[in-house]
């Protein structure tokens, strides 16, 4: 009996206790960073209480950060969101299970490549001269079309790539999650003439809600790190324009100032801000 | 600890004993065969920060070569000027994985005030002859009168132009900057894939700040007054919007672009004319690497700009080499992968860009491998060459955030110049108090 009610936690402690140090001892330490006025250059350090928050919101550049972040939260989310949805139903109704599962193979290898190449990839293809994206432009109107040094595109173009990665990967996941629904219902739905886009959008979408719910949260928590994609296409510009706040904060900490008691501010403002919003957003959903 | 350095005197007495038999050829095998004698210098492989440059590429062919001398091989990992400056400013003040750090002009300050290096020249083999070094490096790679790194590159700015370009247009370089916006503004072309200019707009203290500096300093400019900021001034303004203005001709994709766009356009045969460092009189040269390498002349920059005064070098991590065998060690790498015969083996294979000693511009080979033109421009680029940026522990913090203003101004998200060099001023004021 003793064996059998102590054997969960044998396999549940140490493995709580390595993800507790793993996932509070880093969020400790940057807490504590964050009320100090530590430097790279400075191996000594004092308590500087809520200094460093208050200088945040004097800071332009970390509230332009907040506004590129959001902003670039709601465009990367809901067009992932949007364009597996679409893809996905579109390849259940129209592509036989063969051909689907070709599809999603094909679909599978854009976000197969390491998010840094991609990164890479695309920086060239957006490239004014060389570019492949830019050629038709360029072969139109014999002008080059600079688009990562536009500040009113950059952002945009940097979406493009997410997208890219991530739209067809949630694609796959959603076209599965309808081959996996009863077809009773669906059937059902067709014998009493419904549209497809109506079989859609009152029967499969929303006997997937839990399951799309979980793909947005997700896909969230995916667009919050997207430093690297953002620092190798556009480094945060033009200007300031693509600078999400994990950008800044690491411009801050490791490009510009070694100010890395700011930088854990920022972070820890980061994370309070995602638990905020994602605790309010998963009640909501649950409501 | 007394006993490793002993032995080390002693192989250096050897070397110095067996250099002065053999002469200066046999430099390459006399500290090999007096460290033979004496047991390795490094104990492990040494463990090198750079950014990728041909000559590094060729060294690592001779690693052979460095195992035999000191018992050790040697690792060299590359990343590109931004990168590496982040990641060796990390690496030196957290870490402290590697022995070596590749720095260079801009970040010397912070890394030698910060004790991330240590002094090179205790622990620079005396028979690899640092005195050889051209002055004006060395004087870069000094730091409260202390040398800090051993130069792998250097110099100043040239004037790089297409000399067919400017024949067809019945042009000669330009001497000073209203001649150069002519001869940029006539040889634009963008119509048949020509642009009259490479500028830099990446921002950071290393590129687009880079870039400025020579027309805010050869304007008057100064970064400080009697210790106030001093750039909101009538050459800070001038000279951003020369710079500004010369954008209107500079290919595409250089407003956010760095060096690898501004120079790969004018080796890729689309830019009629580009400032830059000297480095890239040598690349442009070699026909591996420029489309345009039998149709390129070398000048001066034109008046009033100053030359850039820069040099990239190698100096020894304080963290990871914590003992004084490790330093000497990678004091021994760096005095190796410097030295006149690692730039011979570079000059013989017509790699312009990573030559940095004396010897090596007054030998023969030189002038036969180079000709006329670029040494007599290098020579005369000398002259108006200085440094340009603040010298101080925080100028990557200053130079970076004129970096971050600047390019808003280059791409349009700001237009307001006073107004920019009055938040570089406010910035500047904060970091000197």
């Amino acid at each position: 009996m003793f064996r059998q009610k102590s054997l969960p936690y044998v396999f549940l402690v140490p493995t709580i206790l390595i993800l507790m140090i793993l996932a509070f001892v880093p969020l400790g330490y940057a807490i504590n960073l964050s009320f100090r006025n530590m430097t790279l250059f400075r191996p000594d350090s004092s308590y500087v209480g809520f200094e460093n928050f208050v200088n945040l919101w004097s800071d332009r550049r970390f509230l332009n950060a907040l506004w590129v972040s959001a902003k670039w939260q709601v465009i990367t989310v809901t067009a992932t969101m949007l364009a597996a949805v679409f893809l996905g139903v579109l390849m259940f109704e129209t592509l036989s299970p063969r051909q689907r599962n070709i599809m999603c193979l094909i679909f599978l290898v854009p976000v197969l490549l390491p998010r840094v190449c991609a990164a890479f990839v695309w920086r060239f293809a957006f490239h004014p001269l060389y570019g492949i994206f830019t050629y038709p432009y360029r072969a139109i109107t014999g002008e080059p079309l600079e688009i990562l040094s536009n500040p009113n595109l950059a952002l945009w173009a940097v979406a493009y790539v997410d997208l890219w990665q991530w739209g067809f990967f949630f694609a796959v996941i959603i076209v599965k999650l309808l081959e996996a629904l009863p077809h009773q219902p669906i059937e059902a739905a067709r014998l009493d003439h419904a549209r497809t886009w109506e079989i859609h959008a009152y029967i499969t979408l929303p006997m997937l809600r839990a399951q799309l719910v979980a793909l947005t949260l997700i896909k969230a928590i995916e667009s919050l790190r997207s430093f690297d994609l953002i620092y190798v296409m556009t480094r945060g510009g033009p200007g300031i324009s693509t600078e999400t706040l994990d950008m800044y904060a690491f411009s801050q900490g490791f490009i510009e100032a070694g100010r890395i008691s700011y930088a854990s501010s920022m972070a820890v403002i980061m994370l309070l801000l995602t638990i905020i919003i994602f605790t309010i957003i998963w009640k909501r959903v649950r409501a | 600890m007394n006993n490793i350095i002993n032995r080390l005197a002693g192989s250096v007495s050897s070397v110095a004993i067996a250099t002065s038999m053999v002469g200066a050829t046999g430099l390459m095998l006399a500290p090999g065969s007096a460290l033979a004698q004496d047991g390795p210098v490094c104990t492990s492989p040494v463990r090198i920060l750079a950014q990728p440059r041909d000559g590094l590429t060729l060294l690592e062919e001779y690693a052979a070569e460095f195992e035999e001398l000191s018992g050790a091989l040697f690792q060299i990992d590359y990343m590109n000027e931004g990168d590496r400056r982040v990641r060796s400013q990390a690496d030196a003040s957290l870490i402290g994985r590697y022995n070596i750090y590749y720095v260079d002009e801009a970040n010397l300050a912070q890394f030698a005030s910060s004790n991330w290096i240590v002094p090179l020249m205790p622990h620079y083999p005396a028979e690899y002859d640092f005195d050889d070094f051209d002055p004006g490096r060395v004087a870069t790679a000094t730091y409260d009168d202390t040398v800090w790194f051993a130069p792998i590159m250097g110099g100043g700015d040239l004037l790089v132009y297409r000399t067919d370009l400017m024949e067809a247009a019945g042009l000669e370089p330009p001497e000073t900057l209203d001649e150069l916006f002519e001869v940029v503004a006539a040889l634009h072309d963008p119509a048949n894939g020509i642009y009259g200019i490479g500028l830099r707009g990446q921002r950071g203290s290393g590129a687009n700040v880079w870039r400025w500096m020579p027309y805010f300093k050869g304007m008057g400019g100064e970064w400080f007054v009697d210790g106030e900021p001093a750039m909101n001034s009538d050459a800070g303004v001038q000279a951003t919007k020369t710079y500004l203005d010369l954008f209107e001709y500079s290919a595409p994709g250089t407003r956010t672009g760095s060096w690898d766009e501004s120079t790969g356009a004018f080796r890729a045969g689309q830019i009629a004319l580009i400032i830059e460092s000297a480095p890239l009189a040598g690349i442009t040269l070699d026909s591996t690497q420029s489309q345009v390498a039998d149709r390129v002349g070398f000048a001066k920059p034109p008046a009033p700009l100053t030359g850039g005064g820069f040099a990239h070098g190698f100096a020894i991590g304080e963290r990871a080499n914590q003992s004084d065998a490790e330093r000497d060690c990678a004091g021994l790498w760096i005095a190796w992968a410097t030295s006149r015969e690692q730039e011979l083996r570079r000059l013989e294979i017509g790699q312009a860009g990573e030559l940095n000693r004396q010897s090596i511009f007054a030998s023969d080979l030189f002038a036969e491998t180079f000709g006329e033109g670029l040494p007599a421009a290098l020579t005369e680029t000398a002259e108006v060459t200085q440094v340009n940026f603040w010298q101080h522990a925080n100028w990557p913090e200053l130079g970076n955030h004129w970096g971050i203003i600047l390019e808003e101004l280059i791409t349009g998200t700001r237009d307001d110049i006073p107004a920019a060099l009055a938040e570089l001023e406010a910035f500047a004021a904060n970091l000197s108090d």
